[in-house]
């Protein structure tokens, strides 16, 4: 279809198109630049083959590179052919029933009825208010009007072009820039990012503080079958049968007392466990007294209220906890400190040693004991050296038999059997566990106070070899202490070594033991 | 594998998407669905004087919640970690039980913080087995209240990429995982936890270029 505007349509004949059209088309060149183009396309296609064939990870930088370009110039040539489309109009050049209907309407001048809404609209606008006035009038007011808008234009690119310069923009920059940040959006970043590294990787800002943590009362599903909470608004932990503290918070710190709540039976409970020490060294026989540990003194505190009868009943000395409660509460802390340091070398002494007198040779030790010495003056020290004292004192195993010892024992020498037993339940004593479980595996259950009924107490400070202390001499001591049933007083250090690991079979104060023994056993390695 | 190589970056949450589809034209896999509720535990007292910290991870993207423990050590450190720019650490994790929980708060820890982490990852193998996650991160305003949980940040996400590796194997781990870094260069700066780093400034026209359909103006 070859028609010019300007002049009147050639005769039909030679379909050629007009000269001077034919050169703004430039029908050539875009024909090669259209082969060329299709070229780059074939090839980038290739690339792409040969790297699935080979399985070569492209290089995106490359490829994306080619993608622009070849965007670029496609781009270009569609402009070009646009620009002088104008000239041509599409005809459909045979009537047949597909083009029959629209064919009128393609062809008709008239605008579509909603371009011709729009065109009167726009009309309207620009005439609104020269529509009264004669024509001349109206043809300079819009003239003005397009005056004013073209100076508005003028004075928005000067000043783009200032600002262009100010920051020092090029000319034709625009958005491949780097957008500067101003100072105020960088730092709002960066203290985000802070917040959210922090949180991530600490915590920090994530902590509840103390007096907001109450659990919520719509467990989440994945939680709900897991915890439960009892009615006081705590986690309900296995052993405790009410609330075991009254902490806002979580309930861990109620947790950590579960094992001792669990292992301190209400004081008649375990009467009809205990029975004199057959053994001759054992701390009872020598009226030494195992000393619950400080934990067990608070934890009496805390659950006299509660008849808590667990398994774990082979705690008698709840009694002897009460006894103690207030002074092993001080000690605590102190002696397990104290005990990391201490060396187990006395530790062998303690057996067959009835009446040994409370070692404060270790000064580590002191402090945790001179308390308690005051208190009871018939305190029969065992050699409570850090690593005796927990022959002394089993945690759970004093029987009734052993009350009169109670006062001998301070909470401090406690603690410091059950720090120095705690030590960390470290790799080193898991072999030795698994090493003495293996050995004496009946005995030893016995001893870990599976019963309550039994109390068990680990006198043998000769288990305390040294062999079980690798790192920290205290490890050994725990395990002594805590689960010797009277009968074994042989070493038995393999339940030292168990204390990590006895947790779990034993209910009695092993997990108090336990985590005295961890203590400890971070001590000393550290 | 006892130990991990991982680098962390930001972004802003508008560029998330962006960065959904970079990630998904690198790593080939489909991106799974991230909805991790970590409980982070320290020890009481009544088991050491040095506190430990232990991590229990739910995922509640499964239909049943699977339950992870993890223990994150600290990094390496020397000469030889500051060449590397990637950190490593020890980290030891396992599935465990639902009982976990319990058994933590039975042995006497108490729970630190909690976050839950809400996103997508992506896990291929290029050399190393890498995982690279994108996640908003929340905290509770109720102890264990997952349901009320809001962002930290809530215009920006957290990416992480880590990888598992060995004490002998962990420097080409650390290579490989800071290779592919760079591939997300265009959109997230990575760097070692605890360093800031900021966002990339380009972002916003990488982003732009990425989700659109060619880059290019419309015919």
């Amino acid at each position: 279809m070859e028609t010019q505007p300007q002049q009147p349509p050639p005769p039909p004949v030679a379909e050629k198109l007009n000269p001077k059209l034919e050169k703004e088309l430039n029908l050539e060149s875009l024909k090669t630049r259209a082969v060329s183009l299709a070229k780059a396309i074939a090839r980038i296609l290739e690339d792409f083959d040969a790297y699935g064939r080979t399985n070569t990870t492209p290089k995106w930088q490359d490829i994306l590179g080619q993608y622009s370009m070849v965007n670029l110039e496609l781009f270009n040539i569609v402009e070009e052919v646009k620009r002088v489309s104008n000239a041509f109009v599409v005809l459909p050049k045979n009537v047949n029933a597909m083009n029959a209907a629209i064919l009128p309407v393609m062809l008709s001048s008239k605008l579509l009825p909603e371009m011709e809404t729009d065109d009167n609209a726009k009309r309207e606008q620009l005439l609104q208010g020269v529509q009264s006035l004669p024509i001349p009038m109206q043809i300079e007011r819009l003239k003005a009007r397009m005056d004013m808008i073209a100076a508005a234009c003028e004075n928005a690119e000067r000043v783009l072009a200032d600002t262009r310069k100010a920051y020092g923009f090029g000319t034709r920059q625009g958005p491949s820039m780097l957008p500067t940040m101003d100072k105020g959006q960088a730092a709002k970043i960066q203290e985000q990012e802070k917040m959210l590294r922090d949180a991530v990787n600490d915590g920090k800002g994530t902590q509840l503080p103390p007096d907001q943590r109450q659990i919520t009362t719509a467990l989440p599903p994945h939680l709900a079958d897991v915890l439960i909470i009892n009615d006081a608004g705590k986690i309900a932990l296995p052993g405790q049968s009410n609330n075991i503290n009254n902490q806002g918070m979580m309930q861990v710190s109620g947790t950590q007392f579960v094992g001792r709540s669990a292992a301190s039976p209400s004081g008649p409970n375990f009467d009809n466990t205990t029975s004199p020490l057959p053994y001759s060294n054992s701390p009872r026989a020598t009226g030494m007294v195992n000393v619950p540990s400080p934990q067990h003194q608070i934890q009496q505190q805390q659950f006299q209220q509660q008849q808590q009868r667990s398994k774990l009943m082979q705690l008698p000395q709840h009694q002897q906890q009460q006894l103690l409660a207030q002074q092993q509460q001080q000690l605590r802390q102190s002696s397990m400190q104290g005990l990391g340091q201490s060396q187990i070398p006395a530790l062998h002494d303690m057996h067959g040693q009835a009446q040994q007198k409370f070692q404060t040779s270790h000064g580590q030790h002191q402090m945790p004991y001179s308390q308690p010495m005051g208190a009871h003056q018939q305190f029969q020290a065992r050699q409570l050296s850090g690593g005796h004292i927990q022959h002394s004192m089993s945690q759970g195993q004093l029987n009734p038999a052993m009350n009169r010892h109670l006062n001998q024992f301070s909470g401090g020498a406690n603690s410091a059997l059950f720090t120095s037993a705690q030590g960390s339940p470290s790799s080193q004593m898991i072999p030795n566990m698994s090493s003495m479980q293996s050995q004496t595996l009946v005995p030893r259950m016995q001893q870990f106070g599976v019963s309550g009924t039994n109390p068990q107490r680990s006198h043998s400070s000769q288990m305390l070899g040294d062999q079980m202390f690798n790192t920290s001499g205290m490890m050994q001591t725990q395990q002594t202490q805590i689960q010797q049933s009277q009968q074994q007083q042989q070493q038995q250090q393999q339940q030292q070594g168990g204390y990590g690991n006895m947790q779990t079979n034993q209910q009695s104060l092993q997990p108090n033991n336990m985590m005295q023994n961890a203590q400890q056993r971070h001590q000393n390695p550290q | 594998m006892s130990m991990e190589c991982v680098v962390q970056g930001i972004i802003e949450t508008q560029h998330v998407e962006a960065l959904e589809i970079l990630l998904q034209g690198l790593c080939g896999v489909q991106r799974e669905r991230l909805r991790v509720h970590e409980l982070c535990f320290k020890s009481g007292p009544n088991l050491g004087v040095v506190s430990s910290e232990v991590r229990l991870l739910c995922d509640l993207d499964q239909p049943e919640p699977t339950w992870t423990v993890k223990h994150v050590g600290g990094p390496m450190r020397g000469a030889g970690a500051d060449q590397i720019s990637v950190m490593v650490r020890t980290m030891i994790e396992s599935k465990v039980s639902k009982n976990a929980l319990r058994m933590f708060y039975a042995l006497g820890y108490k729970l630190d913080h909690e976050l839950l982490k809400v996103g997508f990852a992506f896990h291929f193998q290029r050399t190393a087995h890498i995982s690279v996650s994108v996640s908003s991160v929340n905290k509770m305003p109720k102890v264990h209240a997952v349901d009320e949980a809001v962002p930290v940040t809530p215009g920006m996400q957290i990416v992480d990429v880590t990888a598992p590796a060995t004490p002998e194997n962990y420097s080409e781990v650390a290579a490989a995982v800071s290779s592919f870094c760079e591939f997300l260069a265009p959109l997230v700066h990575l760097s070692k936890p605890f360093i800031s780093t900021g966002v990339v400034p380009t972002a916003a026209a990488a982003a732009a270029s990425l989700m659109s359909d060619g880059g290019g103006t419309t015919l």
